[in-house]
């Protein structure tokens, strides 16, 4: 199942709204119970439970391929080795790119 | 804080000394300086398991299970509701940690509720949307409770940096995420 802001996010792109802020736009709580819409603050109408189930398959695949990014991000050789590679060149970029590239088989996109 | 009594003898706030008189306490004992006074009903509890969080959401803190001591019985289910009116100074901390691999928070909030509202928060915000691999939310204030229904409990809020699934995690143990509170002498 997916998150509620995911959900709420979708919403609001499909309704004009190309950011929102989980502060202060729209705040959702969970007191133990599941998460629910506690304020609603933007200018666009607040949807029902029904129109937000209906993001339900769209929100699952988006957070799964937010997985995968957070997946290979943790596996990515990090900044400096990039640019020892970069200006290195060589062996040592070759290398690198091939770290990346088993990185990204090992976690494919959905 | 007035001491009242000096061995045995009562003392007035109005007592001087003569000229030349000197109040000397020649066997005073801790049971003679009667302070008045005491910081209960107090409390303190820590997480004894680690809670998973709703991406962007303000999430109860459920997993204080653990209590170092609670001297009225007022803490239960995760919740201090007072037995004695007046101010109290109440602390908590929660450690925010990296839960699946690299998905890690951008954005922690520790807050505080009374009765169901937000109190006060403290937050861990690194610049330019910088992932936190670790971040410990410390936050204490007064407040005034009624000693019947006023309740206090600790909220969590969590911005994971990809949007994926993997939520943020607030990590347990008595030096990572607890919750106290404890009277103020008035």
């Amino acid at each position: 199942m997916s998150n509620l802001s995911t959900k709420i996010k979708l919403y609001a792109k499909e309704n004009g709204v190309n950011s929102v802020d989980f502060l202060s736009d729209v705040k959702l709580q969970d007191d133990g119970s599941g998460a629910y819409i506690k304020e609603w603050n933007l200018d666009i109408a607040k949807p029902t439970d029904e129109q937000l189930n209906s993001y339900e398959d769209e929100a699952n695949a988006e957070e799964a391929l937010n997985t995968v990014y957070s997946d290979r991000r943790s596996e990515y050789p990090n900044e400096n080795d990039c640019i020892h590679a970069l200006l290195d060149g060589g062996d040592t970029l070759t290398e690198l790119q091939a770290k990346r590239q088993a990185t990204k088989l090992k976690f494919p996109k959905p | 804080m007035a001491i009242t009594t000096l061995n045995n003898r009562s003392i007035n706030r109005s007592d001087t000394a003569s000229a030349d008189q000197v109040w000397t306490a020649t066997s005073a004992t801790a049971s003679d300086f009667q302070a008045g006074g005491v910081n209960t009903p107090a409390f303190r509890a820590f997480m004894n398991a680690n809670q998973e969080l709703v991406n962007s959401t303000s999430t109860l803190i459920d997993q204080f299970g653990t209590e170092d001591f609670d001297t009225n019985s007022d803490f239960a289910s995760n919740r201090f509701t007072p037995t004695e009116s007046g101010k109290y100074f109440v602390y908590a901390q929660l450690a925010f940690t990296n839960t699946v691999l690299a998905d890690v928070s951008e954005f922690a909030l520790t807050m505080i509720y009374k009765n169901g509202s937000e109190l006060v928060r403290n937050h861990a915000d690194p610049k330019d949307s910088a992932q936190l691999n670790q971040a410990a939310c410390y936050i204490a204030t007064v407040v005034e409770m009624n000693g019947s229904s006023d309740y206090l409990e600790v909220y969590a809020h969590a911005i994971s940096g990809t949007g994926s699934s993997n939520a943020p995690l607030v990590g347990n143990g008595t030096n990572q995420s607890f919750f106290g509170a404890y009277k103020i002498i008035e």
